[in-house]
């Protein structure tokens, strides 16, 4: 960081007046809306209007001076970054958030035979930039596990209180990106309202979880159920159905119910896990007490050294 | 995005009064929709260098209208040149 002084041409000395005067001076040649056509004097207007904003507030000078704070100002934070007019006039007049009703084409009206030309370019150039299309709107959507896999209609509210309908289809994926034509910005001109671009994500659910277009569950069943086999009741995302468990199937054991994944796409993988009585069972416990399990199986044998 | 009356006001840290002012000068000429003025990022941009005029420069009223009057013209003759030099 240069000293401010010597930024604005000016002595240790220079007075309120003499330092608002060299700013004036080197602003006029360097403030970008003064200057549109030099693209370097953004830079350097950032620098002098630092300098300036520090020596013109008396009380910043004498910390300045006394050597309490730095050339950049002190503790408060970089100025903005600034946004100048001449972003959105004369070539720049096409860019998002500029406003056609400015620019005059009356400086060269008077240019015997080329201001045709002129002036006929710059009513159509003017014409099609407020024909440009509207810009897209980005929102988030946010839809239970349930309405992901199995699709669903879904009401956006927008923050000026209207709404968007939108079709959420089955299988969508966290994160993905649903484009509603027409739903964005309207257009200035004949250009057409650009889209609504809507993010989508999906809350996870209590006991499925999803891998690609397969669905896995957690299937929790007693011992009765893993050690004699039977009908149990499974869960799918569209209703319950009846899964036949082998006899001695063991927790970990996984079944597949094809076409009960995503959107009929994939498969539910069924995961057993066997669950003990939720209170101690005195009857089970009993059983167990007199039960004599065969000596050769060992649970943890293939764990010995 | 197209900020509302009250948004842009906040934004460009002005009063009520000022942007009265600064309409019937027609220094700025916000868009129009149904609800009312639709003011762009061009405005903002735009009233900050009316700001710098008054206060950095001590320009006056009828120095900023003739300095908003010659900038519009020379952004003008700028997008018909780059419009002649695109034609060549």
């Amino acid at each position: 960081m240069r000293n401010p002084y010597e930024i604005l041409g000016v002595t240790k000395s220079a007075s309120a007046d003499e330092i608002r005067s060299a700013y004036r001076k080197l602003a006029k040649k360097l403030h970008p809306d003064l200057n549109p056509g030099d693209k370097k004097a953004e830079e350097k207007f950032k620098e002098v209007s630092q300098a300036n904003e520090l020596l013109s507030d008396n009380e910043k000078r004498a910390k300045f001076d006394a050597g309490l704070i730095d050339a950049s100002g002190n503790e408060k934070p970089q100025q903005q970054q600034r946004d100048f007019y001449r972003n959105y006039a004369g070539a720049n007049a096409g860019a998002r958030g500029a406003n056609p009703n400015y620019e005059s084409a009356s400086a060269f009206s008077d240019f015997g035979g080329m201001d045709d030309v002129l002036a006929e370019m710059f009513a159509r150039q003017a014409e099609a930039r407020r024909n440009v299309r509207g810009g897209d709107l980005n929102y988030r959507l946010t839809v239970s596990f349930l309405d992901a896999v199995n699709g669903a209609n879904q009401r956006l509210t927008l923050p000026d209180g209207s709404t968007i309908d939108v079709k959420i289809p089955a299988g969508i994926n966290d994160g993905q990106t649903i484009r509603l034509k027409g739903k964005g910005e309207p257009s200035r001109g004949k250009g057409g309202a650009g889209d609504a671009l809507v993010t989508i994500s999906v809350q996870p659910h209590r006991f499925f979880t999803r891998n690609g277009n397969d669905l896995v569950l957690d299937l929790p069943v007693s011992i009765k159920e893993a050690a004699l086999g039977g009908a149990v009741k499974v869960p799918t995302t569209t209703g319950s159905v009846m899964l036949n468990i082998p006899a001695s199937s063991n927790s970990g054991t996984q079944m597949r119910l094809k076409g009960k994944g995503v959107a009929g796409r994939g498969d539910l993988l069924v995961k057993l896990r066997i669950v003990l009585p939720r209170r101690a069972d005195q009857q089970l416990n009993e059983l167990l007490k007199n039960w004599i399990p065969d000596a050769g199986d060992d649970p943890r044998a293939e764990m010995l050294p | 995005m197209i900020l509302k009356r009250t948004e842009f006001i906040a934004r460009v840290n002005i009063d009520e009064h000022t942007l009265e002012t600064w309409l019937s000068e027609q220094w700025l000429m916000p868009l129009r929709e149904e609800e009312g003025e639709a003011f762009t990022e061009a405005d903002v941009a735009r009233a900050k260098l009316i700001q710098d005029l008054a206060l950095d420069f001590g320009v006056n009223e009828p120095g900023i209208d003739l300095a908003l009057h010659l900038l519009d013209q020379l952004h003008g003759a700028r997008t018909g040149l780059s419009l002649a030099k695109l034609r060549k």
